[in-house]
């Protein structure tokens, strides 16, 4: 299956955020490189049938961590730069594209998507959510039937999770209210 | 951003009659979406987490158009602090509440209600949402306020 246009020009867009979010010296502009690079990714999400994650790479990735980022560099200093971009040092370079090399060399191993005979949907645990997941939870979003249900214990540690980064943040800025 | 001096309290702050009117138009419009995915997660794409995220957006976008510090004002921070504190307690209720009836962790069929497990997952769902709207608006605020704000409230004691 080859890629669309569509698909092509999102990869495009994608990639060149995220250079854009990596090399930019600019703060400002690399917060906003790196939102576009989630919007963009949030897209891909949708195109790749997975709308759930979609969702939430599009109103945390690219809404809310952009808001954050830019609450952080008004509340420091950002300061003015003559370069436009960051000169990487050879190691950096090297290194970066090594991993880059190694997780591109998995890609031609991936199934296509949406094919049915791809292992994650001929699984047996696949398989028994698909199957009985309605019956089992009466919810239609099997996404949902697995989260609070199968998984709901896993989903209640996320959740504590969620609410430790807060109150870690208030302790670490050594305040005892949100607000 | 840099052309401003220093950070005083609300100095980001650009009053725009456009990024005002706008705001108040669309927020009851985004916070209905937010709702709606949290509940409707269930049966179609998103649930708590997704709608928690927008619910507290919500905030974020009107502290954008009136003011980080005014609307630190009219924001009720007790409220804040109950979503997110309640909703883990909500979530680990129902939980523990279907081992206390003598099913296994979050057995939703245990509890003696009608589709005991779609309202279940309802419930869970919305607690999901109360604690990640109210972390989100959370570190939003406290961010916005940064250290400095928290060493000049030490010194005054």
């Amino acid at each position: 299956m080859s890629p669309t246009f569509v698909e092509l020009a999102l990869i495009g867009f994608v990639l060149v955020a995220a250079l854009g979010a990596a090399l930019l010296r600019d703060l400002l502009a690399s917060i906003i490189a790196f939102a576009a690079y989630s919007l963009g990714i949030s897209i891909i999400w949708v195109i790749l049938q997975a709308p759930d994650v979609g969702l939430t790479e599009a109103a945390v990735g690219a809404g809310v961590m952009t808001l954050l980022f830019l609450l952080a560099i008004a509340k420091t200093a950002r300061p003015s730069e003559e370069r436009l971009f960051e000169r990487p040092g050879p190691g950096a370079v090297l290194v970066a594209g090594l991993f880059v090399l190694v997780m591109a060399a998995t890609v031609p191993a991936l199934p296509a998507i949406g094919a049915s005979d791809s292992p994650v949907v001929s699984g047996e645990v696949t398989e028994h959510y698909v199957e009985n997941a309605y019956e089992d939870t009466e919810v239609k979003n099997a996404v949902t039937a697995v989260l609070a249900g199968y998984r709901g214990l896993d989903t209640l540690g996320e959740a504590v999770v969620v609410f430790t980064a807060g109150i870690a943040t208030l302790a670490v800025l050594r305040r005892e209210e949100f607000t | 951003m840099s052309d401003v001096p220093e950070e005083t309290e609300g100095g980001l702050y650009v009053e725009s009659t456009i990024i005002m009117t706008t705001v108040r138009v669309v927020a009851p419009f985004v916070l209905t979406f937010a709702i709606f995915i949290m509940f409707h997660g269930a049966d179609s794409p998103g649930g708590g987490f997704q709608g928690g995220v927008i619910a507290g957006a919500t905030l974020m976008m009107v502290a954008f158009a009136f003011g980080i510090e005014s609307t630190r004002h009219w924001v009720n921070g007790g409220l804040v602090a109950a979503l997110a504190g309640g909703g883990v307690a909500v979530f680990a209720l129902v939980g523990l509440g279907s081992v206390v009836l003598g099913g296994s962790f979050l057995e939703y069929d245990v509890y003696p209600i009608y589709h005991a497990s779609k309202y279940g997952i309802e419930l869970v769902e919305f607690a999901i949402g109360g604690i990640v709207a109210g972390v989100v608006i959370g570190l939003f605020f406290v961010i916005a306020a940064g250290f400095d704000h928290a060493v000049s409230e030490e010194a005054e004691r």
